[in-house]
């Protein structure tokens, strides 16, 4: 069975009957990485939040597993620490805690597992060496470190330390909405490079992007295509370059045809 | 007793007889009844019990002086030898008022006046209180450590402090508020910072959840002066803090940093005010609260801008956290302004941790219990940093947060 499987998901808007996903079937494992395209209101940022727990969401049919377990029956730490991770579209900023402070917090709530776990917190040196690496790697100045989180952080900071989070907890899924928005080429290539790196073996990606333009750095295996909650198509890279010349309304066309 | 201070207690006396208790009506009273509190059930202690005082926060580690008020009386009255040889006087007011008229006399009476009930009241019947006169020029690096308890039952405490930091002088001086058992304190302390000196005051409010607490606290600022002033309510049943700065010359500044973590059914008022009335002139306030279980605050504010103090930049904000359906937080801020070229800035907001941030928190594998923590630790952080002394600053941050449930 595939790491990562889904099937006929649906979600509403929490208290409401606003259906957003309207029956989702996806698998992919580590060492995979997956797109999701789709046009902005398709559901694509639904389907990220519903997976990682987001409380403003709830599931009203259909069954996530992940890692062989029943993922809808965790809460959104246990998820993380089961081996997801999401990138967020808009990272929100935590006043008072230090990026080093939240990542540290982090990697220790990882090393201790379930409630009933027991506390094995990182050596703090060899907390550092990893984040050092990990900053290093996506290529961010070492002062930043001691910032609160994303606060003041630009829209491209705020993805680049999603990235570093990511790297810090090594999930076993990777889900990457939007990540690729508000970069500008460098930072796109620098962010690109850190997922490439990442992805192997032990890590699969699940990119959310309105735009091909991140996958011409990170070479998707597999590209589905998200319209009104539902995925209309689903092909290799190639999918992503029709897109480009025939745009959603091309695909609408043809699925409704 | 002197003959000036006998008069100044007179006409004290003589306001308090004539100013009635105040009610919701009075426009600073509107959010803290006082109603069914009687305030005669409370007596003077004149002789309190000797001996060390538990649960200070702030007392460990050296100090350049320390004095302990217990009950209506100075228990511990030490000053460092190295403090004294620089000309520092610091000690039991009431010793101090007797022994060195010449510092008291001269300010005592003239920064919080006797025109308000409870400050005429303090004035008519203070008992004792601390003294710290810092002369031109001098710097004494290690705290002045004050600590006003009552330990004894119904005890009323009337304490006093006169804290006066000279030209270019600088130092330190924590206050702590504390109370094993039911009584009522009412406290005075006038505030005045030289020409370029540098007061910073850390005020500790941390009395038992059946004791009364009502305090004014007043500073002058003079020219370049700095006054970094905060202040941490965590006690008391009903409290009522005036904590108020004026800036009287050019180019002086006041720091305002407040953080207050309240439970139960406890009522903490806190009334600011920012008087400007000097150009160039920057006020910074900062206060943070956490509101748990059906406990209130209620913070008022108000910025004063005088004619001629152009320049001035002031900013007030007031954000509460309510951790529970129960809790409110109240914010009145208010700016008064007669002059142009000013900066001035207000923000206030209550509510509760915010859901999306929580998830943000989980989602990095953080349990709920423990994200909600770290974000009410985050939010009063903010209001912490400001604080120089890190020894301070870390013990502080460990004691609000003990009462913080986990």
């Amino acid at each position: 069975m595939a790491d990562l499987v889904i099937r006929n998901l649906h979600a509403n808007i929490a208290d409401t009957d606003t259906e957003i996903l309207k029956g989702i079937d996806l698998e992919m494992s580590r060492g995979e990485i997956h797109a999701i395209m789709g046009p902005n209101g398709s559901g694509k940022s639904t389907l990220s939040h519903v997976l990682m727990g987001h409380p403003g969401y709830e599931v009203t049919a259909g069954e996530v597993l992940f890692m062989g377990e029943d993922l809808l029956e965790l809460e959104a730490d246990e998820r993380s620490r089961a081996g997801l991770f999401l990138s967020f579209q808009y990272p929100f900023a935590v006043p008072g805690v230090t990026v080093a402070n939240f990542i540290r917090m982090a990697v220790n709530a990882h090393r201790k597992g379930g409630p009933e776990g027991e506390d094995d917190p990182i050596r703090i040196p060899e907390f550092r060496k990893q984040l050092q690496e990990a900053m290093e790697l996506l290529e961010i100045d070492k002062s930043m470190s001691s910032r609160s989180l994303n606060e003041g952080f630009s829209g491209g900071e705020k993805k680049r330390f999603e990235i570093l989070q990511m790297a810090m907890l090594k999930p076993s899924i990777a889900i990457l909405d939007e990540t690729d928005s508000g970069l500008d080429i460098d930072a796109l290539r620098i962010v690109s490079g850190g997922i490439n790196q990442l992805v192997g073996p032990d890590m699969g990606a699940l990119i959310i992007t309105h735009y091909q333009r991140i996958l011409d750095h990170v070479k998707p295996d597999r590209i589905h295509v998200l319209m009104d909650g539902r995925i209309v198509r689903s092909g290799g890279p190639e999918l992503a370059h029709e897109l480009e010349s025939s745009g959603y309304a091309g695909i609408a066309e043809e699925v409704s045809a | 007793m002197s003959a000036w201070l006998a008069e100044r207690r007179d006409l004290a006396a003589q306001s308090n007889a004539l100013l009635p208790v105040p009610t919701l009506s009075d426009e600073h009273w509107r959010f803290t009844s006082l109603r069914g509190i009687d305030f005669d059930a409370f007596r003077a202690v004149e002789a309190p019990a000797p001996g060390e005082i538990a649960g200070a926060i702030l007392a460990a580690g050296d100090h350049a002086g320390r004095v302990v008020v217990r009950d209506g009386g100075a228990v511990v009255d030490e000053l460092s030898e190295a403090a004294a040889a620089q000309g520092v006087a610091f000690g039991s007011l009431r010793r101090l008022a007797e022994e060195r008229p010449e510092l008291v006399e001269p300010l005592l009476g003239t920064i919080v006046g006797y025109d308000e009930k409870f400050a005429a009241e303090n004035g008519a019947l203070w008992t004792d209180g601390v003294l710290l006169h810092v002369p031109a020029g001098v710097k004494v690096a290690e705290p002045f450590h004050v600590a006003y308890e009552i330990a004894t039952e119904g005890a009323a405490q009337q304490w006093r402090a006169l804290i006066v930091v000279e030209e270019g002088a600088e130092a330190t001086l924590v206050e702590e508020h504390l109370s094993g058992l039911p009584g009522y304190a009412n406290g005075v302390a006038e505030v005045q910072v030289g020409v370029a000196g540098h007061l910073t005051y850390v005020v500790v409010q941390d009395r038992c959840d059946a004791a009364l607490h009502f305090a004014a606290h007043r500073a002058e600022i003079a020219k370049d002066g700095l006054l970094d002033w905060a202040a941490c309510s965590t006690g008391a049943r009903t409290g009522k803090t005036r904590m108020e700065t004026r800036l009287t010359g050019e180019g002086a500044t006041g720091r305002l940093s407040g953080v207050y973590v309240v439970d139960d059914k406890r009522h903490l008022d806190l009334d600011t005010t920012q008087e400007h009335d000097a150009p160039n002139a920057v006020s910074d306030l900062a206060f943070k609260g956490v509101l748990l279980d059906e406990a209130r605050s209620v913070w008022r504010g108000v910025i004063r801008v005088a004619e001629g103090a152009q320049g001035t930049d002031s900013y007030q904000e007031n954000r509460n956290l309510l951790l529970s359906s129960k809790a409110r937080a109240d914010s009145i801020p208010g700016l008064e302004i007669d002059t142009n070229d000013v900066r001035c800035t207000h923000g206030a907001t209550a509510g509760p941790v915010d859901p999306m941030l929580r998830f943000y928190l989980m989602s990095r594998g953080v349990p709920a219990a423990e994200a909600e923590r770290v974000i009410v630790e985050g939010f009063l952080e903010e209001a912490l940093e400001r604080i120089p002394d890190e020894r301070i600053r870390v013990a502080l941050t460990e004691h609000v947060m003990r009462r913080i449930p986990s």
